[in-house]
């Protein structure tokens, strides 16, 4: 009963955050000048590597919300779910320690889209806990690559 | 013990690579790989279009002429000192209806922040283009280097 309710715990974080990061990726996707300039206000990437980041981030979030939710390399998108988690927290904070005043350009690139501020921090942190969750899982259920058994 | 699942980290990051770069190719919006800086204007009475970066002596020559500053700071630093007569950017609608009731959005608007390392100047200078404004500057040398320099402050 116990691992009953361990592995549904671990099934919907996988499924929470692989649809969200399906969401994140989508308006970023569509619009990459509006997201490189975003990434641009945060001041924090040398050599114009903004551009770069808002060229294959996205892709990477889509790719691993695809992963989490088909159940496919299940481990690696819950690996880089923490990564990517860990490297936001890290940008939102500086951004926040130096005072620059901008928008946060997690799920929308327009301007009317959130202002960072400490529950931009708080809420990946939790997706960040999530994201440990499924790493962190006993049994692999509904999981199809690789194979394991 | 935690796993770490090094190769399909990898495997990941390589498709994402490889899916960004080659639709970055063939889409028709597609941007540099490294990002260009702001253009700075050379005749600031000239400038129509994407926003422009302003020194501090063209800043100074707008100012002169009452062109209108806006600060993209939070409110707190605004209120511990900002340009002579700069308004508070404050909310976005507020700012573009205020904008509105006093000059047409071809007129100079001049943003700034702290400094030449904050982006929120630039980023309310593309929010404001991207509603039609056609004349914006942006000081990038900011708050900090208007202040040294010993030019009016509130």
């Amino acid at each position: 009963m116990k691992n009953d309710l361990k592995n549904m715990l671990v099934l919907i974080c996988r499924i929470f955050l692989g649809f969200l990061f399906i969401y994140a990726s989508l308006e970023k996707i569509l619009q990459p000048e509006e997201f490189a300039k975003q990434v641009g206000y945060y001041k924090a990437l040398p050599f114009g590597l903004e551009n770069l980041l808002a060229i294959v981030l996205p892709w990477t979030e889509l790719i691993v919300g695809i992963c989490l939710l088909a159940g496919l390399f299940v481990d690696g998108a819950a690996l880089l779910s923490i990564i990517m988690m860990l490297v936001f927290i890290l940008a939102i904070s500086q951004a926040m320690l130096r005072g620059i005043d901008i928008t946060c350009g997690c799920f929308k690139v327009s301007a009317d889209s959130e202002k960072l501020g400490l529950h931009t921090i708080i809420r990946d942190i939790i997706f960040l806990i999530m994201s440990f969750v499924v790493l962190n899982r006993q049994e692999r259920k509904f999981e199809y690559l690789p194979k394991y058994n | 013990m935690l796993r770490v699942p090094l190769n399909q980290m990898l495997a990941i990051i390589i498709v994402s690579l490889a899916v960004g770069l080659f639709t970055n190719i063939l889409r028709s919006d597609r941007i540099p790989i490294l990002a260009q800086d702001l253009t700075q204007a050379e005749n600031i009475d000239e400038v129509s279009g994407e926003p422009v970066a302003v020194t501090l002596a063209q800043a100074k020559s707008l100012f002169d002429n009452g062109v209108v500053f806006v600060d993209a700071r939070d409110d707190e630093y605004f209120a511990d000192g900002h340009i002579q007569n700069a308004w508070n950017s404050g909310f976005f609608m507020e700012l573009m209806f205020k904008l509105d009731s006093l000059q047409s959005r071809d007129d100079g608007v001049v943003l700034y922040c702290s400094d030449d390392d904050c982006g929120s100047s630039e980023e309310l200078a593309n929010d404001l283009y991207n509603e039609g404004f056609t004349k914006l500057f942006v000081f990038e040398g900011g708050w900090l280097e208007w202040n040294e320099s010993g030019y009016p402050v509130e």
